[in-house]
């Protein structure tokens, strides 16, 4: 059933008319000449594979995985998706390097560092050890990696009882959430019980994207099957599973059908129609005339970033239109690709000076925007815009948060800079 | 499980024609969504404005040689939209560039005379409007040209374009100039980035002035900014104090992505959506009305309600038109009812490269309203339109204008509201 | 009148034309090969690349498999870089008559064609892309080989080992008789108009499907060759990565052929009068996309590229008559003229298939020891072929390594099939051809998808940059002309079209719409001044 999927998606090569959209809006190609474009490594490349034959490449390694390239292509080359199994094929080659495997895992990562919080974001902080790290497992010395919060959103959870409503709605939270930032999770259930919706948060665990852009397919598989198996008892009930990051609910909408060969698993299936980015369920509902606008003034200026994977939900971008109804703040569409850190493509040494070549543009216009906070739905490209503009960075739902006035998170330590907006 | 949101109008296509459509739309206050299966046209087309070229001779002036054009071609967008519907859609597409993201940036000329510019193989070839860092190119003017080479750049070859020139009797020569950049090859984009920058092209300036002569003027692939057009093409013209004209290359074309990045900032302005990578499935119908489009969002389809749609797809190369391996023509979104193709049996195409192909006229049949056979809430703009042959007219910006013009001004007075100018 | 004297004219570069020289010069004949336009563009260069293992004859022409068998193994060694190991199915599809495979694995058997019968969901999992109903399944050693490649290693070691002239565009207009011997013939330059006389012992007449033309001018009657004419598709990407055929009587449009980046379906057979007939028939082109829905299901969605035909060379003894073209023997034909006609100095080597060149060219040369009375034993069983000397076989990947080896130092001009602007520009160099169809016939400049759309542009760009400056200061500096540099261009564009139309549809209509937006619309070279 895999190769028969592989091949159709292979097929999609057929497609490609060589027009070079894809090329001009690949944010790493036009950086670097060390990956050629996603129109060689894509379509072009893949005339030249061979299912049974080794690899003759290296230069896909350097496809961040960003998906760019299929969203603009006119003709439908699954463009992202052929790279990700050329890229696949040559990291089993090679063999994926321990530094791959343990950045796959955030999760583990997560679980490790939550007890050990203060001590673990101390060494992440210093610079020398960061250079060890950087020599010994090849993560770049000053990548942006995220704080330990020190405590687990799910130990919330659990303690949280979500008042009974008709609508019921599954929150699918994701590792960014679990460990790094447990204030944006429980912003985000605030925010739905606001709307009338009753809140469930099943136990859940990794989608598995970092190991798919990875290269480790069979774990990959196995994280997100876990999950959907997780999710998908609650989806039958009726529920609509909503997420806060993007990368990760765009992994459940497609991105694990089409490159891990999904398609044909029942629960995934179930799942991934059932999937909403937050941003897009509560537009949904202001467009049915059931979104809460009891929203008080914001004074302020933001800038907005869609990331390439929010943009590959292909659905506009509703945090946009949601910002614009909140009174007094200032929105300005930010107009560049990508942030450049593309999961955990950034963070890695030979990989990093590329990452913020890619992002400058972005930056750029983040200091011309003059905005003092830079609103962004995934929480790795907030870590980015925070590492490349030493500007505050939060995801939308906490401006709708502040503008609905509603109860500060939990009094526990804050979990990042004081930087981020209170309330 | 329905997922839904509403529009006064969905467009679907964001090349020339949908985004002035939808723009047009947006700015009298309709509530559009623009919908793209990928980016459009604009990053393949010359970047010109092209209204009538070739009638199958050169055209001098599109004004006066348009009426017979059309009195002798019923069948083509141009008569049916009117040639009175051109001028004011020129008008407000060169309104929208100066008031776009490009400082300073503007187009130049109008119908009353046809702009003769080199190509890059080194044809002269007729535009009506072009961006003013291409106007002097002019080769009915006398000056000398100097065409400038670079290796890297594959989508330009100086040598063969100047020798064609001087052909047709321009006094034109070239120069190769080696680039500072450490790579084998780049394309107009990127090369058009680094122009953005005023010390590469200070060091560029630097570097070609020493090789030129005498009174030539200077030109050069369309490769001057992406960002900052006018800034770049000033600038170089005044380190080099001489005119200064960029060529436009085979894609990707920069001053199309200009294009594309000025109508999309105009949409965006008017408060229009652009949701790219949508791409629309099918759609609902309520006896002769579109009520919504299907669309293929990420995980599931998506419903989006829509009281007006434009249908500006495009023709066989945008994926609008589409031939079939049973040789069955179809418009590939609404499955619309069409109009000049070849009837079954009878010959697709000739053998002759270079004639008239007999599928090349085909289109989506519509009314003189422009909506589309028995439906009546779709109106279809662009290439998608049936009759012309837009390379071998030179016509295919202008049809695409005037049509996406005309389209949210026939939806606009359907609904009792005048568009703006 | 320019004069030659050689021992052996070979008149024909096809692959076994080519394989004459090759063969003549290694027994220390001198040799001028002659061929009409350039190497390779007759039949050979119009196959669907298959190097037989014999499968296909085992029940029908059990002497042809077992000629195909010998040489599929001597060329796997004497020519490896130019053929792919790709091996080979044969496959019964709901379409097939089952009781066929028992008969094809005991033909096999019988003719010694290596032959493993495996399970089809085996098959199946190597080639997803067959059909889901195979029945039965067989391997055997089928493989792809490069015609082109072969031909010009053969020319090129003709002339490397034996100092052969090699004339391509030298058309034939007269073969000299003196009395009742052939003495060689005169030659015209097609592109110059120049004509030169060649002067042989021994003339070969290796044209193929034009045999019977040739010999005629030599005045020899009743050289009957049918001109069976088939339709090849070549389809996008490989739809299987190994050679597959219909387990079946032969017939049309049962194999499908993995070769370079593309898969190529085939074939018909037409009988006709022209061998230079290339019409492609609508309905050849509905029937063949049919037979490749029966092997891969889907296949009208895949992506054709271009369609073209190949002129086979059936040899009829006049004496008999045949209804079909196909029931005609395959295996080749050998007339020494002396022998036959009484004519001497004069041999047709025809008929026959690709695949079996080596043992026609062997043959052919034996003939013309023969005539000169001379014992000079054949070589070509077991003398490698440049390029071929360490016996590894081409992978696909090579272009994609060499090109990631060296993705910094040089830039692509042809994207499609990986083309370096060096590569380009030393093959400009080296043949003083102005023709962009030259170029692609030896570097695949133009067979991508895209078929020529961005880079044949480039292409005349850079020769012109390379031949025509003025200033004489490049290599060659004869001066190519923005003229000539128009045709070549134009010549491109018009020649690709011909195989284009008759399959436009789908992807590759989109295709050439956008490539007539580039070359009609942003270039207009329609009006390029004449």
């Amino acid at each position: 059933m895999t190769d028969v999927l592989h091949e159709l998606l292979r097929g999609s090569l057929d497609h490609c008319v060589k027009c070079t959209i894809c090329e001009t809006a690949c944010p790493v190609s036009n950086v670097t000449p060390l990956f050629p474009g996603p129109k060689y490594a894509g379509p072009q490349a893949e005339r030249y594979r061979v299912g049974d034959e080794p690899s003759v490449e290296w230069s896909v390694d350097y496809c961040s995985g960003c998906g760019i390239c299929t969203q603009v292509c006119p003709q439908g080359v699954e463009i992202a998706e052929i790279n990700a199994q050329a890229r696949r094929k040559l990291k089993q080659q090679k063999g994926v390097p321990l530094r791959d495997r343990l950045i796959a895992r955030p999760a583990v990562l997560g679980r490790l560092g939550t007890p050990v919080a203060p001590l673990a974001n101390a060494s992440l902080r210093s610079k020398p050890l960061r250079a060890v790290g950087e020599r010994l497992l090849g993560v770049h010395r000053e990548a942006p990696l995220p704080r330990f919060a020190g405590r687990t959103f799910s130990a919330w959870a659990g303690r949280h009882s979500s008042p009974a409503a008709a609508r019921r709605v599954v929150y699918f939270h994701g590792c960014g959430t679990q460990y790094y930032e447990p204030e944006v999770g429980e912003k985000t259930v605030a925010v739905l019980e606001h709307n009338g919706y009753q809140v469930e948060i099943p136990k859940q665990d990794c989608c598995g994207l970092p190991l798919q852009s990875n290269g480790l397919f069979d774990d990959a598989r196995k994280y997100v099957l876990r999950l959907a198996r997780a999710l998908a008892g609650h989806a039958r009930d009726g529920a609509l599973i909503v997420g806060n990051a993007t990368s990760c609910t765009l992994m459940l909408k497609r991105e694990a059908r089409e490159i891990l060969g999904l398609a044909g698993d029942p629960e995934l299936k179930l799942v991934s129609e059932r999937t909403y980015d937050v941003c897009e369920l509560l537009l949904e509902l202001h467009d049915r005339g059931e979104l809460a606008t009891d929203f008080q003034p914001v004074e302020e200026v933001v800038a907005y970033h869609a990331p390439c994977q929010q943009q590959g939900h292909w659905i506009g971008k509703p945090a946009l239109e949601l910002l614009a109804l909140v009174p007094g703040l200032e929105v300005r569409e930010l107009n560049a690709r990508c942030c450049g850190i593309a999961g955990t493509y950034g963070i890695k040494r030979e990989k990093y000076d590329i990452a913020m070549a890619a992002g400058a543009d972005l930056f750029e216009q983040i200091r011309a925007s003059q905005a003092g906070l830079v609103a962004c739905d995934s929480e790795t490209c907030r870590w980015q815009i925070e590492h490349g503009t030493r500007k505050p960075s939060a995801h939308p739902i906490e401006l709708l948060h502040r503008a609905y006035r509603l109860p500060r998170p939990a009094a526990f330590p804050p979990s990042q800079p004081d930087a981020r907006p209170a309330g | 499980m329905r997922t839904s949101l509403h529009y006064d109008a969905v467009v679907i296509g964001a090349g020339v024609a949908g985004l002035t459509a939808g723009t047009r739309l947006a700015e009298a206050g309709a509530r559009v969504c623009v919908l793209a299966k990928g980016v459009g046209s604009t990053h393949l087309a010359g970047g010109t404005v092209d209204v009538l070229g070739y009638d199958p001779g050169r055209v001098e002036a599109p004004a006066r040689a348009l009426p017979a054009f059309v009195e002798a071609r019923p069948d083509h967008p141009y008569a049916l939209l009117g040639v009175d519907a051109i001028p004011p859609a020129l008008e407000w597409f060169a309104q929208r560039i100066e008031r776009g993201p490009q400082p300073g940036y503007r187009y130049l000329g109008s119908l009353e005379r046809n702009h003769l510019l080199p190509t890059a193989v080194g044809v002269a070839r007729p535009s009506a409007l072009v961006p003013e860092t291409m106007a002097a190119g002019e080769l009915g003017a006398e000056r000398p040209v100097c065409l400038v080479g670079v290796r890297i750049l594959r989508e330009f070859h100086a040598s063969l374009c100047a020798a064609n020139l001087a052909r047709l009797g321009v006094e034109a020569r070239r120069v190769e100039l080696g680039l500072d950049i450490d790579r084998p090859e780049v394309n107009a984009l990127g090369l058009a980035r680094r122009f953005d920058d005023p010390a590469f092209r200070r060091d560029f300036a630097a570097s070609l002035a020493r090789r030129l002569e005498g009174e030539e003027r200077v030109g050069l692939p369309a490769v001057l900014g992406l960002r900052d057009p006018h800034g770049a093409w000033s600038d170089l013209e005044d380190r080099l104090g001489r005119p200064v004209f960029e060529i436009p290359t085979p894609p990707p074309s920069v001053p199309g992505m200009r294009l594309y990045e000025a109508l999309r900032a105009a949409l965006r302005a008017a408060g229009g959506r652009l949701v790219v990578g949508a791409t629309v499935v099918g759609a609902k119908r309520d006896g002769a009305q579109v009520s919504a489009l299907r669309v293929d969002t990420a995980g599931r389809e998506t419903t989006f309600g829509a009281r007006w749609v434009v249908l500006a797809t495009g023709g066989f190369a945008s994926g609008g038109l589409a031939l079939g391996s049973d040789w069955v023509v179809r418009e590939t979104v609404l499955g619309l009812p069409l109009r000049g193709v070849p009837l079954p049996g009878t010959a697709r195409f000739l053998p002759d490269y270079f004639a008239e192909q007999p599928m090349s006229r085909a289109g989506v049949a519509v009314d003189a309203t422009l909506r589309a056979e028995d439906l009546e809430n779709v109106l279809v703009a662009g290439a998608a339109l049936p009759g012309a042959e837009p390379w071998r007219e030179g016509s295919g910006e202008g049809i695409s204008l005037t049509s996406g013009h005309r389209a949210a001004e026939l939806v606009l007075a359907a609904n009792g509201l005048a568009a703006a100018a | 009148m320019a004069a030659l004297s050689t021992e052996v004219l070979v008149i024909g570069g096809g692959a076994t034309g080519a394989g004459v020289a090759w063969d003549a010069a290694l027994r220390g004949f001198r040799v001028v090969l002659a061929d009409r336009a350039d190497l390779c563009e007759g039949t050979s260069g119009r196959f669907h690349g298959l190097l037989h293992s014999g499968g296909r004859y085992v029940v029908k022409d059990p002497r042809a498999a077992e000629e195909c068998i010998a040489e599929n193994r001597i060329l796997r060694e004497v020519s490896a870089d130019c053929i792919e190991d790709t091996g080979g199915l044969f496959v019964t599809t709901p379409s097939d008559d089952e009781a066929y495979a028992d008969r094809f694995a005991e033909g096999c058997r019988a003719t010694g064609v290596d032959c493993e019968e495996v399970d089809p969901a085996e098959v199946l999992r190597e080639e997803p892309r067959l059909h889901p109903g195979i029945s039965r399944a067989f391997r055997v050693p089928d493989a792809n080989i490069d015609a082109w490649k072969t031909v010009w290693a053969l020319a090129r070691g003709a002339h490397a080992r034996g100092g052969a002239r090699i004339l391509p565009y030298h058309a034939v207009v007269g073969v000299h008789r003196r009395g009742d011997q052939v003495t060689g013939a005169r030659v015209r330059d097609v592109r110059t108009g120049d004509e030169l006389d060649v002067e042989a012992c021994v003339t070969v007449n290796a044209t193929g499907a034009w045999a019977g033309k040739v010999a005629e001018l030599a005045g020899i009657e009743g050289v009957r060759v049918l001109p069976g004419r088939g339709i090849m598709i070549a389809m996008n990407h490989r739809l299987v990565n190994t050679v597959v055929n219909r387990c079946q009587m032969p017939t049309d449009g049962d194999i499908l052929v993995p070769i370079r980046t593309v898969s190529v379906m085939g074939t018909t057979d037409v009988q006709t009068d022209d061998p230079d007939d290339h019409t492609v028939a609508q309905d050849e082109v509905d029937a063949m996309l049919e037979d490749g829905e029966r092997l891969v299901p889907g296949f009208r969605q895949a992506r054709a590229l271009r369609v073209w035909t190949g002129v086979r060379p059936l040899f009829q003894d006049t004496k008999e008559d045949v209804a079909s073209t196909r029931d005609v023997t395959r295996s080749h034909t050998l007339l020494d003229h002396a022998e036959r006609d009484g004519v001497g100095g004069f041999v047709t080597i025809t008929g026959g298939k690709l695949t079996t060149f080596r043992l026609m060219a062997e043959e052919a040369v034996d003939a013309v020891c023969r005539q000169l009375g001379e014992e000079r034993p054949c070589t070509t069983r077991t003398e490698r072929l440049r390029g071929s000397e360490e016996g590894e076989h081409y992978h696909l990947g090579e272009r994609l390594g060499r090109r990631e080896a060296g993705l910094h130092d040089d830039q692509l001009v042809c994207e499609c099939e990986l083309i370096t602007r060096e590569r380009l520009e030393e093959s400009m160099r080296r043949r003083g051809t102005a023709n962009l169809d030259d170029f692609r016939r030896v570097l695949r400049l133009g067979m991508g998808p895209c078929q020529g759309g961005f880079c044949i542009y480039r292409a005349t760009g850079i020769m012109h940059a390379l031949r025509g400056d003025p200033s004489g200061a490049t290599p060659r500096g004869d001066g190519l002309t923005a003229e000539q540099a128009n045709d070549a261009l134009l010549g491109f564009l018009r020649e690709r079209w011909k195989g284009v139309w008759p399959i436009l549809y789908g992807d590759q209509l989109r295709q050439a719409r956008l490539d007539d937006w580039i070359f009609q619309g942003v270039l207009d070279v329609g009006h390029l001044e004449r």
